[in-house]
C-alpha cells in the first residue's frame, strides 16, 4: 500500500482540529478504556476461581461476589469508555480503520453480537450466584470465554489495521477478491502482553479494595489482611508475568530500547516495588496510571511509525478548524464531566465508606456539587437551544 | 495515479452488508430511547415520590431500574457502538462523512454517556443508600444527561438525512450540518416515543408487582397508560412535522409505499390506544406476558419498519446528501473543499480509480468481463440491492426479471442520466455498463 493510496483514502472533509489533539486524546482514552478491560478481565477471571470454592470459604464468600459485581460494573465502563478512542482513532487514522472494519466485516458483527451474549450471561452469572444455583460456576465460565472471545477479536482489528502492506493480499490474494469480510490476524505476545496486565491489575484493585474496606467495621481484620496479601500475590506475580512478556514483545517488534519503552519497563519496576511493599495502594494506582499511559503511548508509537514510513503522517492531515462544536466539547469534558463525574464518584465514595444510609443533604461537598451538576446541566441545555434556534434564524430567514 | 478514496468491499451473501446496521440500529433505538425515557419517567416518580412522601414508589423505581440496567445498558450500550461498527463495515465513508463533521458532538455525547453510565449504577444500587433528596437531585441530572445524549445526537442522524439547510455546503459549519429544519422536530418526534416507551416497559414492571401490591401495582400501571398515550400524542405530532421538513427525494421514496406505510400506522395506533386505554381502564388486565409481547409488537411493527423507511427515505444517500450509499461523493462541498467525484467516475471507471481493485481486473477483456461485472455489481449496487438469484434484502431478481442484457443496460443509462430520483446518477464508462449488464444477465434473474 502506498503513500499515494493511503493519502487518497483519507476523509476528503478534513479533520476539524489540530490532528495531534486527536493522537492524544486517542493515547489518554485508550488507556482509560484498557484499565477497565484490564480490570474486568482480572475481576471475572478470579471470581470464577472463588465461585468454583463455593461458599466454604469465608473469606471467599465475601469476596467472590464482589468481585462479580466488579467485572458486571467494569464491563459497563469500559463500553462507554471505549467508545471515545473509536472515535479518535477514525478521525486521524481512518484508512486504517476502515479497511479493518470492511476486511474483517463478519468479524465485526459478530463481535458485536458476541459482546451481547457473553455480557447478558454475565447478568445470568451474577444472579445465579447470588441464588446459588446449581451450575452458576459453568455460567461464569462460558460467559468468561465468549467475553474474552471479543476481547480477542478486537485484538484481531488493532493487529489488522497495523498491516497495511498486506491489506491488499488480504483482500484480493492472488488477485482474486474477496468481499466475505473474514480477515482475522493475531499477534500472540502482544495478545499476551495486553491478556496478562489483567493479573496486576486485578491483584492492585484487591489492594485498594482492602484498604477502602479497612475503615469499615463491618469486615473483619483477618479478611482485610487476606485480600490485602491476595492482592499483593497477583500484583508481584502478575507484573513478573507482564515485564517478561513485555520485553519479549519489544524484542519481536526492535522496540526494546526506544525511550518509551524503557519508561515503561521502569514504570513496571517501580509499580513492582510499590505493590511488593503495599505502604498506600492508592499511590501505587497512580502509577499503574503513567504505566497505561506509557503502553498507551507505546501502541501508538507502533502505529505512527508503520504508517510515517508508508509516507502518511497524521500531522498532514488537510486541515477545516472548527471552533463552535470542539468549544462545545472543551466546556462540556472539562465543567460539566469532571464536576458530574466528581459528584457521583464522591457519592459512591462516602456511601460505601459507611453502613447503613449517607444523608448527602448534610454533607456539603456532595450537596454543592450535585447542585453545580444541576445548573450546569440546565444551563448547557438553554445553550444548546439557543444555539441552534439562532443557527436555524440564521440559515432560513 | 487517479484514486478515489473507496475502501474494500464488504458483501454478505443474499442479503448485502446494510441489513447488519438495520437489525443491530433497529434493537439499539429501542433500548437507547427507553433508557432516556425511563430516566425521565425516574425523575417524575422520584419527584411525586419525594413531594407526596411516597416511599412506595421506591422498590418500584429500583425494580425498573435493574430492568433497566439489563435491557438498556447492557444491550443498549453494546449495540450503540455495535451501530458504529457495522455501520463501518457497510458504508464506511459515510461513517467517515460523519465522524469527520461532528467529532466533537460526538465526543460532547460521550463525556455525557460516561455520566449515565456511573449515574444509573449509582442511582439503583444506592437507591436505600442514601437520603431521598439527595436522590431526587440525582434523578434530575439523570435525565438531563439522557436527554443531553439525544441533543446530541439527534443532529447527526438528521444530517444523514440531509442538511436541513443549504447553509452547510457553503460553510462546511458543523453548526449548519447539526440544525437544520428537521432537527428539532426530529428530537421531539424521539423525545414522545421515549415517553411513550417508559410507559410500555413501565407497565412490564407494574403488572409484575401484583402479587406483591395490587393497588400500588394497578395505580402505576394507570400512570404508565397515562403517560404511554402522551409519549404517543407527541410522537404523532411531531412525526407529520417532521415529515413535513424532509426532502423531496424522501417523499418520491415515501410516495411508493405512501398507502401501506399510513394503513400500518393506523393500525398500530388503534392497537396501541386500546393498550394504553386498558392499562387506564382495566389495568388488573395488564401482566407481564402481555405487557412484553405489546414491546415485541412495537419492536417489529414500528420500529424495524419505521427505521427501513428511513433508510429508504434516505436514497440515493447515505449522508449529508453528498455521499450516495454507495460511497461515491456526488457533489461538492465548497465549505469543505470537497469534490464531487462523478465526473472523473464517468470519465474513467470505478475499476480503474478504486485503488483496492486488483491490478488484473483494472482493464476489462473478454477473459474477465463476467468477473468485472460482478465486482462492479458489488461496488454500484450491493449496499442496497442484494444481487443473487436468491436475494432476499431489496433483491435485483425482482427488478431485472426477465430483462436481457440490452434491456439491463438501458436501466442502467437512465440511472446514469439520473432518470431516477431515488437511485444515484452514476455515469460510467461504456465499458463498465456492459460488464456489469453483462454479469446481471447471466444470472438469468
Amino acid at each position: 500500500m502506498d503513500a499515494s493510496v493511503l493519502l487518497a483514502l483519507r476523509d476528503p472533509a478534513g479533520v476539524p482540529f489540530y490532528p495531534i489533539v486527536f493522537q492524544i486524546l486517542y493515547i489518554l482514552t485508550w488507556a482509560l478504556h484498557a484499565a477497565f478491560v484490564l480490570l474486568s478481565l482480572g475481576a471475572m477471571g478470579l471470581s470464577l476461581y472463588g465461585s468454583a470454592k463455593g461458599n466454604q470459604d469465608k473469606h471467599w464468600s465475601i469476596l467472590t461476589p464482589h468481585l462479580i459485581q466488579t467485572g458486571k460494573i467494569s464491563v459497563s465502563i469500559l463500553i462507554v469508555l471505549g467508545v471515545a478512542p473509536l472515535l479518535f482513532t477514525q478521525v486521524i487514522y481512518d484508512p486504517n480503520w476502515y479497511v479493518t472494519n470492511t476486511l474483517s466485516g463478519m468479524w465485526i458483527f459478530i463481535f458485536v453480537y458476541t459482546m451481547i451474549v457473553g455480557y447478558c450471561m454475565y447478568y445470568w452469572y451474577y444472579y445465579a450466584h447470588k441464588a446459588q444455583r446449581t451450575g452458576h460456576s459453568l455460567i461464569g465460565f462460558v460467559s468468561f470465554g465468549i467475553l474474552v472471545f471479543a476481547g480477542i477479536l478486537m485484538h484481531s482489528f488493532a493487529v489488522t489495521s497495523i498491516m497495511p502492506h498486506d491489506w491488499m493480499n488480504m483482500y484480493a490474494p492472488n488477485g482474486i477478491v474477496n468481499t466475505s469480510g473474514w480477515t482475522f490476524n493475531m499477534d500472540i505476545i502482544r495478545l499476551a502482553f495486553m491478556v496478562s496486565l489483567a493479573i496486576p491489575v486485578v491483584g492492585i484493585f484487591l489492594q485498594n479494595y482492602s484498604r477502602f474496606l479497612s475503615t469499615r467495621k463491618d469486615f473483619d481484620a483477618s479478611f482485610i489482611s487476606y485480600s490485602a496479601k491476595l492482592g499483593t500475590n497477583f500484583a508481584v506475580v502478575g507484573l513478573l508475568i507482564s515485564a517478561v512478556l513485555f520485553v519479549l514483545w519489544m524484542l519481536q517488534i526492535k522496540y526494546l530500547f526506544h525511550p518509551v519503552s524503557i519508561a515503561t519497563i521502569i514504570g513496571v519496576l517501580v509499580l513492582l516495588a510499590m505493590a511488593k511493599t503495599n505502604r498506600n495502594s492508592y499511590y501505587t494506582t497512580l502509577v499503574l496510571v503513567v504505566v497505561a499511559l506509557l503502553i498507551s503511548t507505546m501502541r501508538e508509537l507502533i502505529r505512527f511509525d508503520i504508517m510515517s514510513a508508508l509516507g502518511y503522517s497524521i500531522y498532514d492531515y488537510p486541515m477545516n478548524l472548527e471552533i463552535p462544536s470542539i468549544v462545545m466539547f472543551l466546556s462540556t469534558f472539562l465543567i460539566m464531566g469532571f464536576v458530574g463525574v466528581a459528584y457521583l464518584l464522591t457519592m459512591a465514595w462516602k456511601v460505601g465508606k459507611r453502613e447503613g444510609v449517607f444523608d448527602g443533604s448534610k454533607d456539603v461537598v456532595v450537596t454543592k456539587l450535585g447542585q453545580a451538576t444541576l445548573y450546569i446541566m440546565i444551563a448547557w441545555m438553554a445553550i444548546y437551544f439557543a444555539w441552534g434556534i439562532t443557527t436555524l434564524f440564521k440559515n432560513i430567514l | 495515479m487517479d484514486i478515489i478514496g473507496q475502501f474494500p468491499l464488504f458483501y454478505f451473501p443474499e442479503y448485502g452488508s446494510a441489513w447488519m446496521m438495520g437489525i443491530t440500529g433497529t434493537i439499539h433505538i429501542l433500548f437507547s430511547h427507553t433508557s432516556v425515557g425511563a430516566a425521565m419517567l425516574f425523575a417524575f416518580l422520584a419527584h411525586k415520590a419525594y413531594k407526596e412522601n411516597r416511599s412506595d414508589y421506591y422498590p418500584y423505581m429500583k425494580k425498573y431500574g435493574m430492568f433497566l440496567l439489563i435491557f438498556s445498558y447492557v444491550l443498549g450500550s453494546i449495540t450503540g457502538p455495535g451501530i458504529w461498527n457495522t455501520a463501518t463495515a457497510a458504508s464506511p465513508r459515510g461513517i467517515s462523512a460523519l465522524i469527520h463533521n461532528f467529532v466533537w458532538v460526538w465526543a460532547t455525547e460521550w463525556v455525557f454517556f460516561i455520566y449515565e453510565v456511573i449515574g444509573v449504577f449509582v442511582l439503583v444500587y444506592f437507591i436505600d443508600r442514601i437520603d431521598r433528596k439527595t436522590h431526587l437531585k440525582l434523578t434530575y441530572t439523570f435525565a438531563l444527561a439522557s436527554v443531553g445524549t439525544l441533543a446530541l445526537i439527534i443532529g447527526i442522524i438528521s444530517f444523514m438525512m440531509w442538511p436541513g439547510t443549504q447553509a452547510f455546503y457553503a460553510t462546511g459549519s458543523a453548526s449548519d450540518a447539526f440544525f437544520g429544519i428537521n432537527t428539532f422536530p426530529h428530537m421531539f418526534l424521539r423525545i414522545g416515543f421515549m415517553i411513550m416507551m417508559s410507559g410500555v416497559i413501565g407497565l412490564v414492571i407494574s403488572s409484575s408487582m401484583r402479587k406483591e401490591n395490587e393497588e400500588l401495582s394497578n395505580e402505576l400501571s394507570r400512570k404508565m397508560g397515562y403517560i404511554s398515550i402522551i409519549g404517543g400524542f407527541i410522537t404523532m405530532f411531531f412525526f407529520v412535522w417532521y415529515m413535513g421538513t424532509l426532502p423531496e427525494n424522501a417523499h418520491a421514496v415515501f410516495a411508493f409505499s405512501k398507502d401501506a406505510i399510513i394503513q400500518n400506522r393506523i393500525i398500530l395506533t388503534m392497537v396501541f390506544i386500546a393498550y394504553f386505554a386498558i392499562a387506564i381502564i382495566k389495568p388488573k388486565l395488564i401482566n407481564p406476558v402481555i405487557a412484553s409481547v405489546m414491546i415485541g409488537v412495537i419492536l417489529i411493527s414500528g420500529l424495524w419498519s419505521g427505521e427501513k423507511l428511513r433508510e429508504s427515505m434516505r436514497k440515493p444517500y447515505v449522508a449529508g446528501q453528498y455521499i450516495y450509499s454507495n460511497q461515491i461523493i456526488s457533489r461538492d462541498v465548497p465549505g469543505k473543499n470537497i469534490k464531487s467525484e462523478l465526473p472523473i467516475i464517468a470519465e474513467k471507471g470505478l475499476l480503474h480509480l478504486n485503488p483496492f481493485v486488483p491490478a488484473r481486473l483494472k482493464t476489462i477483456t473478454d477473459e474477465n468481463k463476467r468477473e468485472a461485472g460482478e465486482l462492479l455489481a458489488k461496488m454500484a449496487c450491493s449496499n442496497c440491492h442484494s444481487l443473487e438469484k436468491t436475494g432476499v434484502f431489496r433483491p435485483l431478481k425482482d427488478r431485472l426479471t426477465g430483462m436481457d442484457k440490452e434491456g439491463i443496460k438501458s436501466i442502467l443509462y437512465v440511472i446514469g442520466e439520473g432518470g431516477m430520483s431515488y437511485m444515484p446518477t452514476l455515469k460510467l464508462p461504456e465499458t463498465e455498463y456492459d460488464a456489469i449488464a453483462e454479469y446481471f444477465a447471466s444470472l438469468h434473474y
